[in-house]
């Protein structure tokens, strides 16, 4: 269990460089679209490929990311039932879901995904717009994303059933950070020169992560 | 047994889903997989073809080639930014100071407040924490009723949800395959009519209990003359001249020089003049210490300008049809970083925030809308699209009944689903059979965002709720101001004050449904496309592509999405064509077996 719970601990860095790495595509997407909203407007010149990369990135961010929102547990859940159960039924929860509906899913996805990559590759396909861009990378990107979501799925596997034998912390805890909105939260207040209400909301915050 | 399974299969299906979306595993891969079982359950029974779950990663590609959901991370990447930029809170203290001294003053200042960041791409759990923390403190200080008080902000934050640009719109807009130009357009007017019922409301209350709503006293103003005086006059003085300047231009200019200007473009731009005069007077004001304004008019105008300005690089943009919604949300964006640059406001690890978030954001919407395209590859194979057509055509009342039925279903869902799963997994149902009803999509879809709003206002899971409760005073606090003790904001008053805004919401999903002409009703909703813009792309016959006769389908999918720009060219955004439908067709053809000829997706 040792050695499994080493190679979790590699997925999980690993998750989370790829992770870190791609985020900075968000700003790349939002500057190269305004700049070919305002280049198009000003000099009347556009071509489809900026038009393209866009999307690009945007497939780039969502699929090599869907491991990374995985590792921080970020995939939206309906938990009006689950909400009120222990950590430990979450964790089993969470182990069927990921045998039974995740891993069947991504892996699937993965294996009828990449004979469509060769095609592309053999076929050197080229978007049909006039000056697009060529189409393998994008049809790689979803073998590979596929890959990196049952990688750290694997990850999560290991780590729930760790959990479960009581060798490690709960790993669906989430807030190991402040979320977005408490620093916000926390902002306002140190503008208004409001400590203790701060520590006020921070006491609050940190109960109710306690208990979702 | 196999039997009852091939009769009930698709209302089978859908129990399927509801359980195990119940369950509480990420709804992405639940739907993704009860679509993969029952498709090899299907395929096991004879109801489908073997080459059905070929179409997969196809399903996926016209995901990521989608033009539309672009606009879901830069419009949230606006939204975190512009959060941190320090704007909403000039905003509160600026525009409280100017309603504070009437009755329930402080009420509309939320509203109003509320309503502007909205039209810069409002995060609702960021306004509510804005208020909640600026606003919230003030109204409890002077005695506002704290069911009333806790009700306004959570309503107010959660007109982003309604006012365009908004996330729902946009998704909206992608599931029931219309431009969000349209919907932005269409949901303009009764965005604004909500907040005005929000108004209403406040106002009733100030009349029938005047101790809910307090005037702020006189030394609750900072922002005053040298003499004392409140320096309103000189504020309604500006106003009226920046009116003026604005109706002349309309006058004078576009009746004299451009009389073929569309409304919407005359609006934009009269504003723009409007509000761009009174920054003018603002800063040769202060420049040349002229001292014509009162202090209260130069810090209105100052403050309002950053989201004005937002909002024209934005929704102007995107009316007047020089940028796409995706376009406009990069713009925003843009716009919005550099704002927080020159206030000095934008460190590093806050753009990392706001990058991380948006990646995590877009990443779980567009896996839910993955998980849904697979759930509804099988949905449609097994006819499960027919039986809820059936379902809901066979309602009495025909048209009316359909839109009772779906609005009361989507309020009770909204109390345990958000919205990305009531728009992924409902919209794909109704949608349809509104269309076959006669009913304009445009029109329904507005409609049903409303409806959703008070998702995040419905006790006790909404989330407007929940970020409220986490900023309100839960204990008795000592008052900083007037040194009294002040007693804390229950939870029971946060989900009561709540109710009536829910009803408000409420009332306006009967005012739609009665008055059908307050979606889009008086703006053009022609959305303009420059001839440049158009891509030149080679436009392929539409009905060709349902046989599946050449190619593969992701070049079907791309000539379907040309020749649907081709056409928005010819007949100015007159597009009524879901870009996948080429492509649903195909599935559909496969799954019933009526093209045997079709190629699968792969060689």
């Amino acid at each position: 269990m040792n050695a499994l719970l080493a190679v979790s601990r590699l997925i999980d860095d690993i998750t989370e460089r790829i992770g870190r790495t791609v985020l900075w595509l968000v700003l790349v997407a939002v500057l190269i679209s305004a700049a070919n909203a305002t280049v198009r407007k000003i000099f009347n010149y556009s071509s489809n490929s900026y038009l393209e990369i866009q999307w690009y990135l945007f497939s780039l961010i969502f699929l090599f990311c869907a491991g990374y929102t995985l590792k921080h547990n970020e995939h939206v859940r309906i938990d009006i039932i689950s909400g009120h159960l222990s950590g430990r039924a979450r964790a089993a929860i969470d182990i069927f879901g990921t045998l039974f509906f995740l891993l069947p899913m991504a892996i699937l996805v993965m294996w009828l995904s990449w004979p469509v990559f060769i095609d592309a590759w053999d076929r050197h396909e080229v978007s049909t717009n006039a000056g697009g861009l060529i189409i393998w990378p994008a049809r790689l990107m979803v073998p590979v994303g596929f890959f990196l979501l049952v990688v750290q799925a694997i990850s999560e596997l290991i780590k729930r059933i760790a959990f479960l034998k009581g060798m490690i912390p709960d790993p669906g805890e989430r807030h190991v950070t402040k979320t977005a909105e408490e620093e916000l939260a926390e902002e306002i207040l140190r503008g208004r020169g409001e400590r203790a209400i701060a520590e006020e909301i921070e006491r609050i915050a940190t109960g109710k992560d306690a208990q979702s | 047994m196999s039997a009852f399974l091939v009769a009930n299969i698709a209302p089978l299906m859908f129990a399927a889903l509801v359980i195990v979306l119940l369950i509480g595993y990420p709804v992405a891969f639940a739907l993704g997989a009860v679509g993969i079982g029952f498709g090899i359950l299907g395929i096991e029974l004879g109801l489908l073809r073997p080459e059905l779950l070929q179409a997969l990663p196809e399903r996926i590609f016209g995901v990521m080639a989608n033009d539309t959901l672009l606009a879901v991370p830069f419009f949230t990447f606006m939204g975190l930014i512009l959060e941190r930029s320090g704007m909403a809170e000039d905003l509160l203290d600026t525009i409280g100071q100017l309603f504070g001294p009437i009755r329930g003053g402080l009420g509309y200042a939320v509203i109003f407040v509320g309503a502007l960041l909205a039209a810069t791409t409002g995060v609702v759990a960021a306004s509510v924490i804005s208020m909640g923390l600026i606003s919230l403190p003030i109204m409890l200080r002077y005695g506002y009723d704290r069911r009333l008080a806790s009700g306004v902000i959570a309503a107010s934050g959660t007109l982003a949800q309604i006012i365009p640009p908004s996330l729902v719109l946009i998704i909206m807009a992608d599931q029931l395959g219309r431009s969000v130009g349209d919907m932005y357009a269409g949901a303009f007017v009764p965005g604004f009519i909500l907040a005005l019922l929000y108004v209403a409301y406040v106002i009733g209350v100030s009349v029938v209990k005047p101790r809910w709503a307090p005037a702020l006293p006189a030394e609750a103003r900072t922002l005053r003359e040298a003499d004392g005086s409140s320096g309103n006059r000189s504020l309604v003085v500006l106003t009226v001249l920046a009116a003026a300047a604005s109706v002349g231009f309309w006058k004078f200019y576009y009746n004299v020089h451009a009389p073929d200007t569309a409304t919407d473009e005359r609006i934009v731009i009269c504003l723009l003049v409007a509000v761009g005069g009174a920054f003018l007077a603002a800063v040769l004001n202060k420049l040349l210490r002229l001292n014509l304004l009162s202090r209260i008019a130069e810090r209105v105008t100052f403050v309002l300008i950053p989201p004005l300005a937002l909002i024209f690089l934005v929704l102007g943009t995107i009316f007047l049809g020089v940028a796409t919604p995706t376009e406009g949300g990069a713009m925003g964006a843009t716009g919005a970083l550099i704002m927080a640059l020159s206030r000095r406001r934008l460190s590093f690890p806050l753009l990392k925030q706001a990058m991380n978030t948006t990646a995590k954001l877009s990443t779980f919407v567009v896996f839910i809308l993955i998980g849904a395209r697979v759930f509804s590859l099988t949905f449609y194979g097994v006819n499960g699209h027919v039986w809820v057509e059936h379902l809901l055509t066979s309602l009495p009342g025909g048209q009316l009944g359909f839109l009772i039925v779906v609005n009361a279903l989507i309020f009770v869902l909204a109390f345990f689903l958000d919205f990305f799963e009531l728009a992924f997994i409902i919209i794909p149902l109704v949608g349809p059979v509104a269309e076959k009803l006669g009913v304009d999509l445009v029109w329904f879809g507005v409609l049903l965002a409303v409806n959703m709003q008070t998702s995040f206002m419905h006790p006790p899971f909404g989330f407007a709720l929940f970020y409220l409760r986490s900023v309100a005073p839960a204990k008795e606090f000592l008052d900083r101001v007037t040194g009294r003790r002040t007693a804390p904001v229950t939870t029971g008053q946060i989900y009561w004050g709540a109710v009536p805004f829910v009803l408000i919401q409420v009332v306006m999903v009967g005012l739609i449904i009665a008055f059908p002409d307050l979606v889009s009703g008086g703006l053009a909703t022609r959305e303009k496309v420059d001839i440049r813009n158009i891509r030149i792309e080679i436009p392929i016959d539409k009905g060709a592509t349902g046989g599946g006769p050449s190619g593969s389908n992701f070049e079907q999918d791309n000539a379907t999405k040309a020749l649907e720009r081709a056409m928005r060219g010819d007949t100015a955004g007159e597009t009524s064509e879901d870009p996948d439908d080429a492509a649903k067709a195909l599935e559909r053809a496969i799954g019933a077996g009526k093209a045997a000829d079709a190629p699968p997706a792969t060689k």
